[in-house]
């Protein structure tokens, strides 16, 4: 019986990988083949998906990407032995692209079959939650802290720190509030993480809970993923029914459940105010602060929020210890990142690497140049509300101080590439629309100024009193970095500032002097 | 009428609702002020006979902080917190007048006003005018652009109206209907600039969850809801200056 | 603080009339989430997956529900772009228009599509065939331009896969 398998990752769904296993499955029939088709999810070299991997005794052979029109063609050329075809990429554990990153958090992604516990726990899964219950719940809290672990989400706070803070209220009820809203263009780890390995969050999950005193857990998910919905469904059920979650996990005595909720299309949803306020039925109107979530979240109890990789990344750093974990990275930004290259790229995929690798890294050598083959022009870091670079800047190290030297986040570690056909005025306007059409709408900086920031471009691109109207733009971003209630209308002038700095020509604008584009 | 109207009010609103806290010593622009722990620095800053401008809040109602011009300066901190939801610590030093938040709040103040009808920016009394008096910002530089200007107004209640073409969009409404009434009858419909004032599902008031009890009349900074015997022959729209 | 200055009460009216839906639907979602805390959205998603739609005349039925107010439903529903109030087209095709998408053409995409079906984003086709709307990443920024089709995430779209897949469905 030979082991086929195709990823259920929804990318790779996207372009027919569903077609691609029934293929499979009907010509082995037809063939008399002893295959066995398995689904498991995407390694990340999205690229090559959908990227079909047969089990040798040599490892895994990839062949990709695949078409249910090539199947035949791959029997006949006996891929089943890992025969030689025009699709094959070889031993993909031998592809440089992912041989060459430390895979941690993504250790299973593309290896497991997501929602089977017996494939979770062969490939490591549950070391890190076994050996937290064997711990005092302190004990876990200062393990995190000092892995150095920052929140993947955004705004990059310590992991440890707001656990200890959730742990030190005093409160009936406490909760685990992950933030699966990934609502940044560009970006796709979490996606990833829930598909692919929902254990690994699930397992996450439990560890912050017993850490912290919380005993109920919610995975918000935006509406958008319906399969990673599925699959966290999917993987809470085998959970339970394995003891590993419910009222008293492998009779430890603590309790841990967890609940799914989906989104509605609201990218305002992943702030994380927004997201507490949509969990308990309201409209996702940002809350002020203070009160922190960690002391008065979720239905007014303490409550941990964090991203999924975040969660993802504490099994690792509870099995491994936090040493091994911290050993990745330099300074202040620890372990690894999962690095997500976009758009215009010709090896478009998932990157997981220790801190301080340089743009230039992974646009060139990892991700390949552009997919058009034009010159690139233009790189967006960070989501929607992270900085554009110029080429010039592609030797900048991906680390939280590097960037921030420059404008720019790392955010939830998306790159978005564009090659030179891209008007910049265009994106600029783009980040004030999106600004406007996802806005809470509670703070007047944002709710007003994205629509008037729109308004002012327009105008310096008709070449209507083009001075005066950036003038007035860049009073307007200050007033909106400065006043927002929250960042998405503080950093929605990110996009617009730093296009306006590299870019100038694309509004008809005078060349930048060398003393703005130095930040 | 707008004085008599404003001889309804308290002489002095806090901005918040009073804490009874432990006493709690901070200085506002230098001067000392002892307030319960809980209050805001806004309350406290109205304690010190140092008012800061403010729009979303008032102390019928608890704080929002959406309308951003209550911003201040803090020192050891970073950033312009809004002085509405930052509560007092001791020993904090609080700045409440800059050039910069002079500059911030009439950014502010000119979104504000690039959405109001242009005849009612001067003469009229509103706590808007007041901020637009106490900030000095009587304009605003962006031209024409999409705005709520010609949003029906609703007169379907016979003791108040609602006119969309000066609401601010600060929730005091919505939020003394619930606070303050227990009704709940007001919402903000939609989102982000689209955001609007409506009763039950975008009904008229009369025909909505509304009781008239008034107290969103009472809570609206701007006279957007406004009590239709303030006009001798019913309510007209101004006419453009 | 002076006393509010209004008469009251007035009458309490009955909400609007508003077209039938079908009530036993809406009740039975309300009696599955009944136990749950913070329910408001899984219940919207859960008529809008029955019904199509969340009716307007349902919001009632809602509100007594659960206690709360018509207002209160009615902010939620219109705050969050997925929730609609009137049924959509038999299909409902989803374009990305965020970053990524637009740096591998969807803005070119989009005009074309629109071209296509003879109606812009956010409309619905003439004959009520498909519902066009944009929507801002679908996490298939690796595959872009990416789309959805009735559900159906879509990778690496061009004109003619989405013509093909809008006969396929039948779009006429
Ligand atoms: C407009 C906006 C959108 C955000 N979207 C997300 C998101 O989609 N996912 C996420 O994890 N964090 C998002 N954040 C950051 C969250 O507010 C919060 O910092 C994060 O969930 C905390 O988790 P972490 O510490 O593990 O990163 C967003 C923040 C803002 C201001
Ligand atoms: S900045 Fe925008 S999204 Fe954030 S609170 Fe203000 S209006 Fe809402
Ligand atoms: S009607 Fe008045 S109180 Fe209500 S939101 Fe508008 S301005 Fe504020
Ligand atoms: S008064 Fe503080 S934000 Fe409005
Ligand atoms: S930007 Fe289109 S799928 Fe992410």
């Amino acid at each position: 019986m030979v082991k086929v398998c195709v990823p259920r990752d929804s990318s790779a769904l996207s372009l027919g990988a569903d077609e691609v296993a029934a293929a499979i499955a009907v010509e082995a029939v037809r063939r008399g083949a002893a295959v066995r088709v398995v689904r498991t999810s995407s390694r990340g070299l999205f690229w090559l998906e959908p990227l079909v991997e047969v089990e040798t005794p040599a490892g895994r052979i990839g062949f990709g990407p695949v078409d249910a029109a090539d199947v035949p063609g791959l029997f006949a050329a006996g891929f089943l032995g890992g025969g030689e075809h025009a699709l094959g990429v070889g031993p993909v554990a031998e592809i440089p692209f992912l041989k060459r990153q430390e895979r941690l958090t993504f250790a299973r992604a593309g290896v497991t079959e997501p929602t089977s516990l017996v494939d979770y726990e062969a490939h490591g899964g549950l070391r890190g939650l076994r050996r937290a219950l064997s711990m005092a719940p302190a004990a876990v809290v200062e393990e995190v802290v000092a892995s150095g672990l920052r929140g993947r989400g955004g705004a990059a706070f310590p992991t440890g720190i707001k656990w200890r803070t959730v742990a030190a209220a005093e409160a009936p009820r406490k909760y685990v509030a992950v933030n699966a809203d990934e609502g940044d263009s560009g970006t796709y780890s979490d996606r990833m993480v829930m598909e692919g390995d929902p254990f690994v969050l699930l397992e996450g999950m439990a560890i912050a809970g017993y850490a912290t005193g919380a005993s109920h857990g919610y995975v918000y998910v935006r509406s958008e993923y319906p399969h990673a919905i599925a699959a966290l469904e999917e993987a809470l059920a085998v959970l339970r029914a394995a003891g590993w979650y419910g009222a008293d996990i492998q009779g430890s005595g603590f309790g841990f459940d967890a609940e799914v909720r989906v989104g509605a299309g609201a990218y305002i949803c992943g702030e994380e105010t927004a997201m507490l306020e949509s969990i308990e039925g309201r409209r996702g109107m940002v809350r002020f602060k203070p009160p922190l979530p960690a002391i008065k979240g979720l239905f007014g109890m303490p409550t941990v929020v964090n991203n999924v990789v975040s969660l993802a990344s504490v099994p690792v750093i509870l099995d491994r210890g936090a040493r091994f974990y911290a050993d990745f990275g330099l300074g202040s930004s620890r372990g690894t990142l999962p690095i997500q290259l976009a758009g215009n790229v010709r090896r478009a995929g998932l990157v997981e690497k220790a801190f301080g690798v340089t743009l230039r890294e992974l646009v060139e050598e990892y991700g390949g140049g552009t997919r058009s083959g034009r010159p690139l022009r233009a790189l967006q870091v960070g989501g929607p509300l992270g900085a554009y670079f110029d080429s010039s800047l592609l030797d900048l190290p991906l680390d939280y101080e590097a960037l921030a030297r420059h404008r720019g986040m790392v955010g939830h570690g998306g790159i978005v590439v564009f090659d030179d056909t891209v008007d910049m005025a265009a994106q600029a306007r783009y980040a004030m629309e999106f600004c406007a059409v996802e806005s809470c709408g509670k703070c007047t900086p944002c709710r007003i100024g994205s629509t008037r920031a729109q308004e002012l471009i327009d105008r310096i691109l008709r070449g209507e009193d083009a001075p005066a109207n950036h003038a007035q733009l860049l009073k307007l971003c200050d007033v909106m970095e400065s006043a927002s209630l929250c960042a998405l209308g503080g950093m929605a002038p990110w996009p617009v500032l730093s296009a306006l700095r590299y870019f100038p020509g694309d509004f008809g604008l005078p060349p930048a002097t060398e003393a703005a584009r130095v930040v | 009428m707008w004085s008599e109207l404003r001889a309804l009010r308290d002489e002095i609103d806090y901005g918040t609702p009073p804490r009874d806290g432990a006493p709690v010593t901070l200085t506002i622009d230098g001067v000392a002020v002892t307030v319960p722990a809980g209050s805001s620095v806004m309350l406290a800053a109205a304690e010190a006979r140092r008012a800061v401008p403010k729009l979303c809040a008032t102390d019928m109602l608890e704080a929002f902080g959406s309308c951003r011009v209550c911003l201040v300066e803090i020192e050891g901190r970073r950033g312009y917190p809004a002085s509405c939801t930052t509560p007092v610590e001791p020993g904090m030093a609080v700045r409440t007048r800059s050039d910069r938040l002079q500059a911030l709040r009439a950014g502010v103040m000119e979104l504000y006003l690039s959405d109001f009808p242009a005849a009612d920016i001067p003469g009229g009394w509103s706590e808007l005018h007041e901020v637009i008096q106490a900030t000095g910002v009587a304009q605003h530089p962006y031209g024409r652009g999409e705005n709520h200007l010609d949003a029906p107004v609703d007169e379907s209640n016979p003791y108040f109206l609602f006119d969309p073409a000066k609401c601010i969009v600060c929730s005091r409404c919505v939020r003394a209907c619930e606070e303050v009434q227990g009704t709940f009858a007001l919402t903000i419909e939609g989102r982000g600039f689209a955001s609007k004032v409506a009763a039950s599902q975008g009904q008229p008031f009369l025909d909505s969850e509304c009781v008239s009890c008034g107290a969103c009349v009472q809570a609206c900074p701007t006279q957007s809801l406004v009590e239709k015997s303030l006009f001798v022959g019913g309510y007209r729209r101004a006419d453009s200056p | 603080m002076k006393e509010a200055v209004l008469p009251k009460p007035l009458r309490r009216p009955e909400a609007p009339q508003y077209p039938a839906y079908d009530t036993a639907q809406v009740a039975a979602v309300l009696a599955r989430w009944a136990d749950t805390s913070g329910n408001l959205l899984p219940i919207l998603h859960d008529i809008q997956r029955a019904l199509g739609h969340v009716p307007p005349g349902a919001v009632g039925q809602i509100a007594r529900a659960l206690n709360r107010s018509r207002a209160e439903v009615h902010g939620v529903i219109t705050f969050y772009h997925d929730f609609r109030q009137a049924p959509a087209g038999r299909h409902v095709l989803k374009l990305c228009q965020a970053e990524s998408c637009q740096a591998m053409g969807s803005r070119q995409l989009t005009a074309e599509v629109e071209a296509l079906l003879g109606c812009r984003l956010g409309e619905t086709t003439a004959d009520g065939a498909v519902t066009l709307e944009p929507v801002y990443c679908l996490g298939n920024c690796a595959c872009s331009p990416a789309a959805m089709l009735d559900g159906r995430v879509l990778g690496r779209v061009t004109r003619a896969k989405l013509e093909r897949l809008l006969d396929a469905v039948g779009r006429g």
